[in-house]
């Protein structure tokens, strides 16, 4: 750590300087579905400023992350400061305040799924894409992050694509066909664990409407820490 | 102390927890959806509330104070005695209830069965609690990862509003409710009741501190009541059944069924539902034993903030508050983690407190700063470059973190990293190197080696 490094970090742009864009300002608008969408989470709170978590997952589901740019449109959009808004946007990790790969892998390796393998599955994906975590992949596929307790403990290791789907019980051998499912451009769908006790008392999952059905398993033998 | 009878007898307060019948999550096909839910007397509890007039709303209240029902959420607090804490209805303030489905607590994975399995019982539930306490709103609050289960639990509520269960007048009363379903972006610190109502707000999720509580001025500054899924979940269960009913299972002063959430070094994990009072040991059966046959050597009984217990201390240990408490830990969400003998507890510890650093909101410094220097000293001692003195330095540390700030976030991070120390020092101590500290004698003369505590930790050589 150099002597400098507690002074703030110098500003990306250099005042009097045009700011680099990310999102054209045609491309910042909302569809008529969307407009509704926003009009109808305002009724939902009794002030603007409560729109604002669903209208920031409304624009990064629209434009893939948050530039400046798109949080000012989000800040235009529900009336309120654009301060307000970037402060909400920088406390949430699951917002994406820098472009990220098209396939967000966040895997868990919070204390659960640490004693079960899943700093093994984080360094087998690293030596797979050829990158460390918080890196994303040259061609922008992929970004590997390190995330906190995603609440499936119990099907550890696990981890969570792109904010959507959980894969859970991994092995590298689930890590390596869900590379070549992403690679192919298929994002798996929901998956429901089943309860142990409902395997032994109705003879599997309770809900019939789910395909995509997978169990508790014993956790593999972490190698990282045994 | 000596006239006090011991809880940790080793006996099971669950009573005949072999012959349980599930009733949170009872074994029904297809339990999420309302059809089938109504066909097994789903929303019979409202009904016989808010139409037949089983209860008024005080009366409601005392049933369920009645019931000894303590909240799951891992504070354990009264759920009867926090609705009546509510001040009386004024017209020209509206009153909030919100839902805490956040599930931060790493080794909890308990609400999320319930959003996918039985979400009708959580809307009977807030809409009961609705009624007691005269609320027309209430915000369901669930962590931003769960957005699969946001989907599960919108189309629910959806269906409830189409069936005339929550809305306008409610089953064709005066009575109406409202729930918005509002879910997070990734942050621990939700789940702490205040920050969930700034977030709810739009602002960023800090605490507030109390008082006023959150009964006197809660979200937009009105009275608010935080229930969590688990606790809403119990409420049609104990009108349909009683409150008699709900205080006979378990032991008496932490009542009802409860949904353990069992993960690690075990056979079979998964969410588990007995009643309160558990012996650990019988857990630990029901998850199909050790995995691989090796020997448990700590659990965590309750989610990462609870201290973790060696097994010696967890062996006569049921899992209730009172007998948690004496044995040296608490009962937090129920979400259970065992560790077997080949656990490294010093890297299970640092990884603890890299949770903490890395989800402490950063308002009060004795937790942005001391969750960072727990972290440090800790992965310097885990990368063997601690020495001995720094394990009495966390201590201290943690002594200038518990109860200095707005929020129980500090606490929860110094408890695990205290009770860690305490209770396996020796894998601590044979972590470090045998100096001290840098450049102290080993008693034979030599100095170890030369080097200075730097302020980023690392020993400068």
């Amino acid at each position: 750590m150099t002597p400098n490094s507690f002074i703030s970090p110098q500003p990306a742009y250099v005042p009097g300087e045009p700011v680099e864009r990310h999102v054209a300002d045609e491309e910042l608008v909302w569809t008529e579905d969307e407009q509704q969408q926003i009009a109808a989470f305002r009724a939902q709170y009794p002030t603007h400023d409560g729109a604002v978590m669903k209208g920031l997952w409304l624009a990064q589901d629209k434009f893939g992350w948050l530039p400046p740019e798109v949080i000012q449109f989000v800040a235009e959009t529900l009336e309120i400061p654009y301060a307000k808004v970037y402060g909400v946007a920088t406390f949430y990790t699951q917002y994406f305040k820098e472009q990220k790969g098209q396939f967000v892998l966040d895997v868990c390796t919070c204390f659960s799924c640490q004693v079960c393998g899943g700093y093994d599955i984080l360094h087998y994906l690293e030596d797979q894409l050829g990158i460390t975590k918080g890196e994303t992949t040259d061609g922008g596929l992929f970004t590997i992050q390190e995330a906190e307790c995603l609440g499936a403990c119990g099907s550890a290791p696990m981890l969570q694509v792109t904010n959507g789907p959980y894969v859970h019980n991994l092995t590298t051998e689930k890590v390596d066909a869900l590379l070549a499912d992403l690679r192919a451009g298929n994002m798996p769908g929901f998956q429901s664990v089943t309860l142990p006790q409902d395997e032994d008392e109705l003879g599997g999952n309770r809900r019939s409407d789910t395909d995509a059905v997978t169990t508790y398993q014993t956790p593999p033998v972490s190698e990282t820490l045994h | 102390m000596a006239d006090t009878p011991t809880l940790l007898t080793g006996e099971t307060k669950a009573g005949d927890w072999r012959n349980y019948e599930r009733v949170i999550l009872p074994p029904i096909k297809d339990l999420h959806k309302i059809e089938v839910y109504e066909d097994h007397g789903g929303y019979d509890a409202l009904r016989a509330v808010v139409k037949d007039g089983k209860f008024d709303p005080k009366g409601l209240t005392d049933e369920v104070k009645a019931s000894g029902l303590r909240g799951r959420g891992g504070a354990g607090f009264s759920t009867g005695l926090k609705w009546s804490f509510m001040p009386p209805v004024d017209p020209e303030k509206p009153r909030y209830l919100c839902c805490n489905g956040d599930e931060s607590e790493p080794g909890t994975f308990k609400d999320r069965q319930i959003f996918e399995y039985n979400p009708h019982l959580m809307i009977e539930g807030i809409v009961l609690a609705c009624y007691a306490m005269t609320i027309k709103t209430c915000y369901l609050y669930i962590r931003g990862e769960y957005i699969d289960y946001v989907h599960h639990v919108q189309k629910a509520v959806d269906e409830a509003y189409a069936k005339g269960y929550v809305g306008k007048n409610v089953l064709g009363t005066d009575f109406s409710t409202d729930i918005v379903v509002h879910w997070g972006a990734g942050a621990y610190i939700c789940g702490e009741e205040t920050s969930l109502m700034n977030s709810l707000e739009g602002k960023r999720a800090y605490p507030r501190i109390k008082p006023p509580f959150p009964a006197q001025a809660g979200c937009w500054g009105m009275p608010t009541t935080i229930n969590n899924v688990e606790t809403l979940a119990d409420v049609p269960l104990i009108v349909n059944r009683g409150a008699e009913w709900f205080a006979s299972i378990g032991p008496e002063k932490h009542t009802g069924p409860v949904l353990y959430g069992i993960s690690g070094h075990v056979n079979r994990p998964g969410v588990y539902e007995y009643p309160t009072g558990m012996l650990i040991t019988d857990l630990l059966e029901i998850a199909g034993g050790a995995r691989g046959g090796k020997r448990i050597k700590a659990v965590v009984p309750g989610g990462s903030s609870t201290p973790p217990l060696t097994w010696d201390m967890a062996e006569p240990a049921t899992m209730d508050a009172e007998t948690l408490r004496e044995a040296g830990s608490s009962m937090g969400t129920a979400g259970l983690c065992f560790l077997d003998e080949d656990t490294d507890m010093v890297s299970f510890t640092r990884r603890i407190a890299h949770f903490y650093h890395h989800e402490s909101c950063g308002q009060c410094t004795p937790c942005r700063d001391g969750t960072g220097w727990l972290e440090k000293l800790l992965t310097r001692i885990d990368e063997g470059e601690g020495y001995t003195r720094d394990l009495g330095l966390l201590l201290e540390l943690c002594d200038q973190m518990e109860g200095r700030t707005v929020c129980a976030l500090a606490d929860a991070a110094a408890w695990p990293v205290r009770w860690g120390i305490r209770r396996f020092r020796d894998e601590f101590e044979a972590k470090c190197k045998a100096a001290a500290f840098a450049g102290a004698s080993l008693g034979d003369g030599s100095a170890l080696e030369t080097g200075e505590l730097t302020p980023t930790g690392t020993p400068t050589t």
